[in-house]
């Protein structure tokens, strides 16, 4: 019982690393944003990310 | 030493008779081959053997003694074979002060003759007496029979404390001896005698519920509690074909990486220079050159590597396809920092910074970069490099360990049943036999006994 299943999530987790890989995921995070207006090319500094007011480290030990 | 067990028995006879010693009718269901018989309403212990029932031994019984968890007279089918319950009897060993009792229940069977089944808090064992002499290995840390190697458990001296019924022997209350069990789950071999006369019998664990089954007993069987010596696991025959498997899913999977390494294209797509004067008032955002991501949906990897030196740059990046405006949006930071303090030399941080945008489609695309960071650093150079289809190692790292997490379950728990079953015999911890689990077992226990020793 434990053997046949052990098989099965053996190949689950092979199956889901063939797919992750094949469809190009990542464990980054990116915030998507659809329709963004070609006159950014002109103008980027109208065009603002979410991570525009991101609070940097600025230390150091 | 001897093996016999009480002879064949002949064609049925049930008798009654009187109790000599207080008038009680007696139903005797062995007549011919019971040795022993207890009258039930006054406790003697009479001669079966004797047609006038001779009184043995008297003996009290206390107020509040268990009945038989299967009465007496009760039939049932074991292998195949009808055998009636004729005799009950319960022995108790004494381990560090603390009394210990187990109950014993005599079958018959007019053609098979005797057997027996044992009860200890649940957990049972159909018992018969061995025609052969096992071998006992020197020093009788194990023993062989038919094959099989049995490794002793515990030997202790067992006193009956109360019988009811028909025994094959002279049995007596207070009557004790030595008895000694050897295991290979989930068969037993137990020895009991006294001085010359060892008799042996295999037991096979069976569970309550098919004892309540074969028998025919009405409600549950009492829940087994712990782990008995000869409790076969459920998961210890899995351990093996499970690190058989995780060994072929390893190779699976380093065979899966080298495909995905030899497949994915890793196409570097975009690599530029850059300069970010941190003196500079106004925008500092551009886009780049418009660059073409080609084949499938796929990863892109885009690296960035600044020469900052006890110092920072922080930039938003927003990947962008110039056809339909689908944006992603990310933002990284470079920061390295070094120095000389009362510990010695140290580093903070690192000059370059890699991210991954997942499953992005192929198009035409161009890079929107906003660099930041404090004012008056002068100058900061950095380099941006995209490449197309990376494989990602992390995926593989994440599936070796969700391989790991469950075959490593499994194996505690096994061990933890092992652990369990010999904390009650007389060594405490399982021999090594050579086993995976042993062998771990006992590397585990050595460490134990390492860091105690330390303490």
């Amino acid at each position: 019982m434990i053997r046949s299943v052990f098989l099965i999530y053996g190949l689950a987790v092979l199956g889901a690393v063939s797919f992750a890989e094949y469809r190009g995921w990542s464990l980054n995070r990116v915030d998507q944003m659809l329709n963004v207006p070609r006159s950014i090319r002109d103008n980027p500094g109208s065009y603002r990310s979410v991570y525009g007011y991101y609070h940097h480290y600025t230390g150091g030990k | 030493m001897s093996t016999r067990g009480p002879a064949p028995a002949g064609a049925p006879q049930v008798k009654s008779l009187n109790c000599p010693g207080c008038g009680a009718s007696l139903t005797v269901r062995s007549f011919g081959n019971a040795i022993t018989v207890i009258c039930s309403s006054c406790h003697s212990v009479l001669d079966a053997q004797d047609p006038k029932l001779k009184i043995l031994q008297k003996f009290r019984v206390a107020a509040n003694e268990d009945p038989p968890l299967i009465p007496l007279g009760v039939r049932g089918s074991i292998r195949g074979v009808v055998y009636e319950v004729i005799g009950f009897q319960r022995r108790t060993i004494h381990v560090e002060d603390i009394a210990y009792s187990w109950h014993e229940y005599v079958l018959f069977n007019p053609v098979k003759g005797f057997r027996y089944l044992t009860e200890y808090d649940g957990h049972w064992n159909d018992v018969s007496i061995l025609r052969s002499l096992p071998e006992l290995s020197a020093g009788g840390a194990s023993l062989k029979y038919l094959g099989e190697t049995y490794r002793h458990f515990q030997k202790a001296d067992a006193a009956t404390t109360f019988v009811l019924g028909e025994f094959p022997w002279q049995v007596r209350v207070g009557e004790t001896v030595s008895v000694s069990d050897y295991v290979s789950p989930p068969r037993v071999i137990s020895s009991e005698g006294t001085g010359k006369e060892v008799t042996w019998s295999m037991g096979e664990y069976v569970g309550g519920r098919d004892i309540w089954k074969a028998f025919k007993l009405q409600g549950d069987p009492p829940t087994p509690i712990g782990v008995y010596e000869n409790q076969p696991s459920s998961l210890s025959a899995d351990v093996r074909s499970v690190w058989v498997l995780m060994g072929v899913f390893l190779i699976l999977l380093l065979s899966l990486a080298v495909g995905v390494y030899w497949m994915e294209s890793d196409e570097q797509v975009f690599e530029q220079m850059f300069e970010f004067n941190t003196n500079a008032k106004g925008e500092a955002s551009f886009v780049t050159n418009v660059f073409q991501l080609k084949g499938r949906t796929a990863d892109v990897e885009l690296t960035t590597k600044a020469n900052v030196d006890n110092n920072w740059i922080y930039l938003n990046f927003a990947l962008i396809d110039q056809d339909t405006g689908h944006a992603y949006n990310f933002g990284r930071e470079i920061s390295y920092y070094h120095g000389y303090d009362s510990d010695g030399s140290w580093t903070e941080g690192s000059t370059s910074n890699t991210v991954t945008v997942p499953s992005v489609p192929a198009g035409n695309y161009y890079l929107r970069i906003e660099p930041e960071s404090d004012s008056d650093h002068g100058l900061i150079r950095y380099s941006v490099t995209v490449n197309r289809d990376v494989p990602q190692a992390s995926f593989f790292g994440i599936a070796v360990l969700a391989l790991l997490i469950p075959a490593g379950l499994i194996t505690w728990r096994s061990l933890n049943f092992e652990h369990l079953r010999w904390a009650e015999s007389d060594y405490g911890s399982a021999p090594n036999d050579g086993s995976l689990l042993s062998t771990v077992e006992s590397i585990t226990d050595s460490f134990k006994g390492s860091s105690g020793d330390d303490e």
